[in-house]
């Protein structure tokens, strides 16, 4: 009898999902207990229709009342609760111009966590984009069902032909990063509504070929900082843009041979995970441009988006091969995988949820949670909030950098680099023992034992 | 030498009571493994003292169990259960994707999927056969072939046309399928299936081609609509396979044809197979060949209004292996795909991914 393998899932921390496909369905996947959940679906919301397909999803898990924002293929957009599934409000996708809401898909979509608690009312601001470069921007009355809360919607457009792919509101919400298939990354200062700057495309090669313009995938690298961009190209190339630094990449480098299709950033900056056409999903060192390692487990579809988890070391990626999968971060070892029967165009994070208040999904939240987590989108406005020791050790060197940056803008470039370097060492030394940790484990693991 | 020698003497020593030796090894479970000999011939010799025991041991199990069957049929009782043989197959590691039966939403992927509109006969499938740039002696055979297989395909020469441009093309004729045959050193070696117009594509790998003209007694299809079999397609690619091949034929097939054509997969592979059939009296062919007389006229009186369905094979036979799924039609440099074949899946040989 020849062996048979199995892979052997450790299970991951308790984390729920939400998974959006293209029959407009939403899958609540949670994995439950201490250590080793295994993620199962909980909960279905929708019914199967293609024209409801899901074109971009974004969530606001805040605290109290989080809310949930989807783009249908038909048009509209729905607020819907993530925690029970109740649609909460369905509106148009502001592309009023032209009858045909297939003419022109909303390619990006994000639900503004900060500006709601202005108001005692409750208001949501929307930013969605459309294929053809319509931006809109829009604040929502919950209560009333009134779509023009305060004002009309401000509608501008990103660009004059080419299709917009890609867009991402940075974490403090005051600026948004636009492009796609012939439109250059673009950034734009969303009070003023102006555009900011603009990327410049690659010299020919030694060649002499052009390779025409094609993002994919874009993320603002730092969270407090708007001026570090990652993007994602259909020529399978990864770059890293400054906008105080130039107009073309600072760093740029292949991933394998087929097109980049999702890019995140890790919590601190200095990680990208990069997934691409054919299920290959690998963590870099944005720093260098060095490949840290790739995540093995069979994957073999491709992945259409990612989502870290802001607290724990949890990644979830899904996409073609209609799988949801949980990896570690460290490790990058397949924690669990969730067979969810269709093709699955987005991933987002609920991180309010914690193990202790499963018997009823619906319960209110207890007000102590000590830990204000936040999605990788989210924005970190709560600097203060009480966040494990190592990362408030980050922060601060953060904010140091920043003064510095702000000091002198030019040398930007190389200012941050020596303290960089410093906090590399320190962290080296500190993910050396972990590796060590780890690699201990796994031997128990092979000889049958379980430390965990 | 002087180490070695006592060693030497050792074995020679315990050569006589080696048989002696090992059986007690065996029974307490320590299990002393030929491997474990250094010395060859007492390897072999203890090796093929274990074969001959596994022999007589078969042996004596299937004596016994025959003699079971016999004293069964003598007393008239029920045959014991023969015991099911282990395959590959029934030993399939456990996969989630298969489709149940009872799915509703796989019904309403279904329906909305790529294929519909042509498995619910809301459109004729119009087929387009190309080739690859350069296309010789069998590649020509094997078209030729697969035309009078399919019917409404039209071949289209290849020309210099990019494989885009002729996509286009095709969805602007109406076509519901393009086929790609893939020829290397003048052998057909690949087969490219794109939904129109904008199902996925299918990449295969094509093996062990036999054209009709070197099939022994093959017959020659008429032009009626085919009968279509597809076997085990059972997970959830297989199923999007099965149906991208559904696509490629009519769904109102001319049962007065009697022919059928045959996917059939089995551990991924899936093997194409063209046939007429005929139903026939069994009782008449008994009479024509007189050498079957001995037999009792129970027998015979049983078998007289029996029809059975006799196969004459025509058309190729060749063997398909599923590498790429692509989402979209054909786009190699930045098209997604649903599935693709990487090595480090073919860690378990009872994993199967149709």
């Amino acid at each position: 009898m020849p062996r048979t393998s199995v892979i052997e899932c450790p299970g991951c921390p308790p984390v729920r999902a939400l998974t959006f496909d293209v029959l407009g369905l939403i899958k609540v996947v949670e994995a439950r207990g201490k250590e080793k959940g295994v993620a199962k679906v909980v909960e279905r919301w929708g019914e199967p229709d293609p024209s409801k397909c899901v074109l971009a999803a974004s969530i606001d898990d805040c605290e109290f009342d989080p809310l949930l924002a989807v783009a249908r293929k038909c048009g509209s957009i729905e607020l819907i609760s993530p925690v029970n599934g109740d649609l909460r409000l369905s509106l148009s996708n502001g592309s009023q111009v032209d009858g045909e809401p297939e003419d022109d898909p909303v390619s990006g979509l994000h639900l503004f966590k900060k500006k709601k608690l202005q108001s005692s009312s409750r208001s949501c601001t929307l930013l969605s984009c459309s294929k053809k470069g319509r931006v809109v921007l829009r604040s929502v009355e919950l209560s009333s069902g009134d779509v023009n809360g305060n004002g009309t919607p401000l509608t501008w457009t990103v660009c004059g032909s080419g299709d917009v792919l890609c867009s991402k509101v940075d974490e403090n919400e005051n600026y948004a990063l636009f492009g796609g298939k012939r439109v250059e990354v673009n950034v734009w200062d969303l009070e003023k509504r102006t555009k900011i700057w603009t990327a410049k495309s690659p010299p020919k090669n030694n060649l002499d070929i052009f390779t025409p313009t094609w993002f994919t995938s874009a993320t603002f690298l730092n969270k407090d900082d708007h001026r570090k961009l990652v993007t994602g190209t259909n020529q399978h190339q990864v770059r890293l843009y400054d906008i105080a630094a130039q107009r073309r990449p600072v760093i740029s480098f292949d991933f394998l041979e087929a097109s980049i299709t999702a890019v995140t950033e890790d919590l601190d900056g200095r990680k990208v995970y990069v997934g691409n056409g054919s299920g290959d999903l690998a963590s870099f060192d944005i720093r260098t441009g060095k490949l840290l390692g790739r995540f093995s487990g069979k994957c073999s579809g491709s992945i259409k988006s990612i989502a870290r988890h802001p607290e724990l070391p949890v990644l979830a990626s899904c996409g073609l091969d209609r799988y949801l999968r949980f990896w570690d971060t460290e490790s990058r070892q397949l924690l669990s995988a969730v067979f969810l029967k269709q093709h699955l165009t987005s991933v987002v994070l609920d991180s309010q949820f914690n193990d202790e208040e499963v018997a009823g999904s619906d319960a209110p939240i207890p007000p102590n949670v000590s830990l204000e987590l936040e999605l990788d989108e989210s924005l970190d406005e709560g600097e203060e909030d009480p966040q494990p020791v190592k990362k408030k050790k980050k922060s601060k060197e953060l904010s140091g950098s920043k003064k510095k940056k702000n000091i002198t803008l030019d040398e930007d470039e190389e200012d941050p680099q020596p303290v960089k370097r410093k906090k590399k060492s320190k962290e080296l030394g500190g993910s050396k023992k972990k590796k060590t940790k780890q690699q201990s484990i796994v031997l128990y693991t092979f000889d049958g034992v379980c430390l965990k | 030498m002087g180490y070695k020698q006592p060693k030497a003497k050792n074995y020679d020593g315990d050569e006589d009571n080696y048989n002696k030796d090992d059986k007690p090894k065996m029974t307490t479970g320590q299990q002393l493994l030929p491997s474990m000999i250094k010395n060859k011939d007492k390897r072999s010799a203890v090796h093929a003292k274990l074969k001959e025991q596994k022999k007589l041991e078969k042996r004596k199990k299937a004596k016994a169990r025959d003699a079971l069957e016999k004293r069964a049929i003598e007393l008239g009782e029920e045959l014991p259960p023969r015991p099911v043989p282990r395959t590959i197959e029934n030993t399939r590691e456990a996969d989630e994707t298969i489709c149940k039966p009872d799915d509703e939403e796989l019904f309403a992927a279904n329906d909305a999927d790529e294929f519909s509109s042509v498995l619910k006969q809301e459109h004729v499938p119009k087929i387009l056969i190309t080739t690859c740039r350069f296309n010789s002696t069998r590649g020509p055979e094997f078209i030729s072939d697969l035309l009078s297989v399919i019917p409404n395909a039209h071949y289209y020469k290849r020309g210099t046309y990019d494989l885009k441009k002729i996509v286009e093309y095709a969805n602007k004729k109406d076509f519901t399928s393009l086929i790609v045959v893939h020829t290397n050193r003048r052998e057909p070696d690949a087969l490219l299936v794109i939904g129109l117009p904008d199902g996925p594509t299918a990449h295969f790998k094509l093996t062990k081609l036999v054209l009709r003209k070197d099939i022994k007694n093959h017959g020659n299809p008429t032009s009626h609509k085919p009968e279509l079999v597809l076997n085990n397609f059972t997970t959830q690619l297989g199923h999007r396979i099965g149906r991208l091949i559904q696509s490629l034929f009519p769904q109102d097939p001319n049962f007065r044809g009697r022919r059928v054509v045959t996917f059939h997969n089995q551990r991924d592979f899936i093997f194409f197979r063209h046939h007429r059939y005929i139903f026939e009296n069994k009782e008449n062919k008994q009479s024509d060949s007189k050498t079957t007389k001995n037999k009792d006229g129970k027998v015979e009186s049983v078998s007289k209004d029996r029809v059975i369905a006799r196969l004459q094979e025509c058309g190729p036979r060749f063997t398909l292996k599923l590498r790429t799924l692509q989402h979209g039609t054909f786009d190699t440099k930045g098209g997604e795909y649903e599935w693709v074949h990487k090595p480090e899946m073919d860690t378990s040989r009872r994993r199967f991914f149709l």
